[in-house]
């Protein structure tokens, strides 16, 4: 538990194992233990909404919210990875591939500590409110608080490399794009985190599958009448 | 058979990396790459995206009168022939008139070098391509939106066939500009750094660390040679366009029956305005 303590200041502190060359392999499965760590503790206190609302089957809903955030996290980065293995070699930039995947990882573990930290906002907010939109809502805010906090992680880590080749900024944009694509219809797919009342638990929705994007644009143009 | 896949990849990472296109490469050996190798790579590379472009069939409703089973393996099957015919097709058709123009300016390119430099670009996109593929097939398995799919897929191959078409650029521009890359030797080894002189090693370690894309700095193309591949670069993605119009489906419409092609009708262009209609106007 202390280590965890310690790993997530360090992260957020940039300290030197987090960006030293040498031991990159300590570096990556420490980063990688504090990502899914709390990730797993902010979807715990995602999923008590259930319970802090009088409803059954809550703890088995913490349990699923807890196994989904990490997914959700690790998911978005496996599917995006291989794209931006080839497109660093492409662009000269593969003798920094460790380094940038390190960055990576670092920023995802940056952002499920930054996620970590919001989750008694969250949950004073279930003890507020028993609205289940406004807790879907307020889950969405907490996670583009979060998000902006590792894209400010993610920048920090990255300016070296940046230095040593602007390039480093492109494939910086192009990897952000890709995960934000892929985060979205993951997190889609592996709705519920919250768990509306009146509803069975179940680890995914019994709707078939579809694309985030496209329920988004149907909602769009039938608000509009169109 | 290790072995052979071990040197298989590694000729395909130093294609990537940009090492086998040097300037520096280029002058000592010109373009040193096993055609025939590298051709397997884009039977692979174009093998995998096409699993995971056909894996949209596999996880769709289809209508009782379809429902038979290995319609949707076929479909895969399909697919996973296809990608690599559309890009072996495409060169077929494109080439012998971008050699006879090329052979027109006076272009020192001959047909093997030429053949090898298109086979090295046709490499950098099918391996971009087989790259996006957990994205596509990750999208594919989970939407059921025929239309985003097609979108997503003209947008990936876009996005590669650019990558690849600008190797192609990069590596003709270091070929056609040999003479002066000897000439920048002649020039670094006359100015034989005197110590505290560092400007020429600075010049040749920025040559010799170019990546793939990049272009060297102060050097022209022949100004034919240069519209003659920038012309063919466009014919080039026309005539994929449509070739891949020609060879579809290469994703399936769950509603309709599986065939290997489609009946002649319209062009590639109009389908992808139509689907993107379709998509933004049409509820997906």
């Amino acid at each position: 538990m202390h280590a965890l303590f310690v790993s997530a200041e360090d992260v957020l502190r940039r300290a030197a194992w987090t960006t030293r060359s040498a031991e990159l392999r300590l570096a990556l499965f420490r980063l990688a233990c504090c990502l899914v760590a709390y990730s797993l503790f902010y979807g715990a206190m995602m999923g008590t909404f259930r319970g802090l609302t009088g409803q059954d089957q809550w703890l088995q809903q913490m349990a699923y919210s807890a196994l989904k955030v990490p997914i959700l996290l690790t998911g978005s980065f496996a599917i995006g990875l291989p794209s931006f293995f080839v497109l660093s070699t492409l662009l000269g930039l593969r003798s920094d591939f460790g380094e940038s995947v390190r960055a990576l990882i670092a920023s995802q573990a940056g952002l499920a500590i930054v996620l970590a930290s919001l989750s008694p906002l969250t949950l004073l907010w279930y003890a507020s409110s028993t609205n289940y939109g406004q807790a879907l809502v307020f889950n969405g805010v907490m996670f583009a608080v979060a998000s902006l906090a590792a894209q400010y992680l993610l920048r920090s880590y990255y300016r070296p490399l940046v230095r040593r080749n602007p390039r480093h900024r492109w494939l910086l944009v192009t990897w952000v794009l890709i995960y934000v694509l892929v985060a979205i219809q993951l997190a889609w797919l592996l709705r519920p985190f919250i768990g509306s009342a009146g509803t069975e638990v179940t680890f995914l929705r019994s709707d078939p599958w579809d694309n985030a994007y496209v329920v988004v644009a149907r909602l769009v143009w039938r608000t509009l009448g169109w | 058979m290790r072995r052979l896949l071990t040197h298989w990849f590694q000729e395909v990472d130093e294609l990537l990396r940009g090492e086998k296109t040097r300037p520096q490469m280029l002058a000592d050996r010109g373009l040193e790459v096993g055609a025939g190798r590298l051709m397997v790579a884009i039977v692979v590379m174009g093998m995998i995206y096409g699993l995971c472009m056909g894996s949209y069939s596999l996880l769709k409703e289809i209508p009782p009168q379809l429902a038979n089973r290995s319609d949707r393996y076929m479909q895969v099957l399909a697919s996973v022939v296809k990608t690599p015919a559309l890009f072996f097709l495409t060169l077929l058709v494109t080439m012998p008139s971008l050699y006879v123009f090329n052979a027109l300016v006076g272009s020192r390119l001959g047909l093997a070098n030429l053949f090898k430099l298109l086979i090295t670009s046709l490499v950098i996109n099918t391996t971009v391509l087989a790259s996006l593929g957990p994205i596509v097939a990750f999208f594919s398995l989970t939407t059921s939106s025929h239309s985003f799919i097609v979108l997503l897929n003209v947008a990936v191959f876009s996005v590669a066939g650019v990558l690849g078409l600008l190797f192609l650029l990069q590596t003709l521009h270091r070929l056609t500009n040999l003479e002066q890359w000897r000439a920048h030797e002649d020039r670094v080894v006359r100015l034989e750094p005197s110590a505290g002189d560092e400007r020429p090693t600075d010049e040749t370690n920025v040559m010799e660390n170019l990546s793939a894309l990049d272009m060297p700095t102060g050097d022209v193309l022949a100004r034919h040679t240069r519209t003659v591949f920038r012309c063919w670069v466009v014919l080039f993605a026309l005539v994929g366009a449509q070739m891949s119009w020609v060879l579809r489906p290469f994703i399936g419409t769950p509603s309709l029956p599986f065939e290997w092609f489609r009946e002649r009708q319209s062009n590639f262009f109009t389908a992808v305005l139509n689907t993107l209609r379709e998509l933004l106007f049409g509820g997906g």
